[in-house]
């Protein structure tokens, strides 16, 4: 079985549903706790810095930094829980233990949190792509292609930071994940202001995160001015997709071996 | 067992090492069909480790473990369809409620819908759980994170059940329950496996055992076997008496003499000989314990060692 191949088995989905059924009793505040923050920097920045600046062509800063802020809830979504939630049904909780005492293999575990962490980022997303066409910041039916779009980007972000998670010895050093990675990423990923004047090794950098090819797709889709260069950002995600599947599963079987 | 006899799980020469540390050292062993045979040694005795590599948590380091038949290595996914695992933290889901975790689990072996729900009901009912359906884990006392564990344990039908420490935390009452509890499922014909280090709990409800210390397997029977073999029928405790300055003609009477600090153990084949001829020879024994030789006795003599923490 390939790693790609346990998103399709049986046990993956038991496991998905698993996260879904403990999910469902905290659902309101979880839903809460990540998407305040980033229609929080959305509202302030926006109303605020943006009555400062124009971004010419580009139309108002709150226009630039909806379809962002999609993507920053989806990254947070996926993250969190593939981090810290992760964590502590590896180490604390001996979910995953018991999981291997039945028949299921740790590839169908990272398979069924891939895709849990994929529902995650899809609902959050969605959630603050209603807030934003309530503001009239949505501007096309493509908007509604975002929906799949969050779920594949969801599982993207969480595979490093699912990685991580198995990977660590205390809880602290998810931390790190956050300084390094995650936040960095909200902050050159094209979120908040346009990276066309951006050094080019900055650019560079921004490339290689998920989180600046899923918003570039988001935008255009919200503006409803999907092209055929999308392509490669799908392509890109796709392609990191197929990388980071492995990253977790050597350290969640020694893990659970010992 | 004999060999030739067809067993359910087969040992030959199993070591298990993490890194530096060997857990267990070349250990053989097999277990019938429908026995209940059991593990006893204090902590850190290698027992745990075994249990993993039955259960296929962990692999082996060198040797041969076949369970059913097929090796535990190659054929993991099979074997655990075939057992029931209560681990000794029990790993139950703290977010799920008590029937959530008996219908996930099912889930994992193909089990859904009707038929979990049903069997579900039928596990709570027969562990005394069916009020308790609704509630989260930590509403739960010991004893009842105990049956859940088992009950979540039973619902692919095992033929084996493999318990570590089953009984470790619960009180005297609960402990009892849960041996009736034991005893129960032996008779439908499951075959258990469990691991202890309470030497009542190994009498009362292994068939067979080994003694387990440092990794190594140190003797192998069943509990009278053992007690006969390694200890004696009875045990005279003397406290406060040095048998090396006295000069008493117990040659006929103690098979075995052994001192553990101020007491010393006369084992021997009737403890009420053994008081007569003591006053006979002028022994002045004011402080003794007459009792029956249990494996608390074949542990000491093995290990030089008691087992209770």
């Amino acid at each position: 079985m390939s790693p790609l191949g346990a998103l399709f088995s049986r046990n993956s989905w038991n496991v998905f549903r698993r996260d879904f059924v403990a999910w469902q009793k905290y659902a309101a505040s979880s839903i809460t706790i990540n998407i305040f923050d980033p229609i929080a920097y959305f509202l302030a920045l926006g109303f605020g810095l943006g009555a400062y600046l124009t971004l010419g062509a580009k139309g108002s800063l709150l226009q630039f930094m909806a379809p962002g802020i999609v993507g920053v809830a989806a990254l947070n979504a996926a993250t969190f829980d593939a981090c810290w939630g992760a964590y502590e049904r590896l180490n604390n909780n001996g979910v995953y233990e018991s999981m291997v005492t039945a028949p299921v293999d740790p590839l169908e575990i990272a398979a069924g949190e891939y895709l849990w962490q994929g529902f995650r980022a899809m609902l959050y997303g969605a959630i603050v792509l209603a807030v934003i066409s309530i503001f009239g910041l949505v501007h096309s039916w493509w908007a509604l292609l975002c929906l799949p779009l969050l779920a594949l980007a969801g599982i993207v972000f969480a595979m490093p930071a699912f990685a991580v998670a198995m990977m660590v010895k205390t809880q602290e050093h998810l931390f790190y994940y956050f300084s390094f990675v995650a936040t960095p990423m909200v902050m050159i990923g094209g979120v908040f202001f346009p990276l066309d004047k951006v050094p080019h090794w900055l650019l560079s950098i921004a490339w290689l995160t998920p989180l600046y090819h899923a918003v570039i797709i988001f935008r255009a889709l919200v503006l409803g001015t999907p092209n055929v260069g999308l392509l490669a950002n799908l392509a890109w995600l796709l392609v990191a997709m197929a990388l980071f599947v492995w990253l977790p599963v050597p350290f969640l079987r020694n893990k659970l071996a010992r | 067992m004999e060999r030739g006899v067809r067993s359910v799980v087969e040992a030959r020469d199993l070591t298990k090492r993490y890194g530096n540390v060997e857990a267990v050292r070349g250990i053989n062993f097999s277990i019938a069909p429908q026995e209940c045979f059991g593990f006893l040694g204090v902590n850190g005795a290698g027992k745990t480790s075994t249990m993993k590599m039955i259960y296929c948590r962990t692999t082996k380091t060198s040797g041969q473990l076949d369970v059913f038949g097929m090796d535990a290595e190659r054929h993991p996914q099979a074997i655990k369809r075939r057992i029931g695992v209560v681990t000794q933290e029990h790993a139950l889901d703290p977010e799920l409620t008590v029937e959530e975790n008996v219908l996930l689990y099912a889930s994992f072996f193909g089990i859904g819908g009707a038929a979990a729900r049903h069997k579900c009901s039928e596990l709570l009912r027969m562990m005394a759980l069916e009020g308790k359906a609704s509630s989260l884990i930590r509403e739960l006392s010991g004893g009842m994170k105990h049956r859940l564990a088992i009950a979540r344990g039973l619902v692919n039908d095992p033929e084996m059940m493999v318990l570590d420490e089953p009984t470790t935390g619960l009180d005297p009452q609960a402990r009892l329950a849960m041996w009736q509890l034991l005893l129960g499922l032996r008779e439908r014909g499951i075959t258990l496996v469990l691991t202890t280090h309470y030497m009542e709990e190994a009498a009362r409800l292994c068939d067979r055992l080994v003694i387990m210390d440092e990794g190594k397997v140190l003797a192998e029977g069943t509990p009278r076997q053992l007690i006969d073999r390694f200890a004696a029928t009875d045990v005279l405790e003397v406290i406060g008496v040095d048998f090396e300055n006295v000069r008493v003609p117990l040659d006929g009477l103690v098979r075995r003499r052994e001192r553990h600090g101020e007491t010393t153990y006369l084992y021997n084949e009737d403890n009420r000989a053994l008081l007569l001829r003591l006053a006979d020879a002028g022994v002045d024994a004011p402080q003794h314990v007459a009792r029956q030789a249990t494996l608390e006795d074949v542990f000491l003599n093995l290990t030089g060692r008691e087992l209770t923490e």
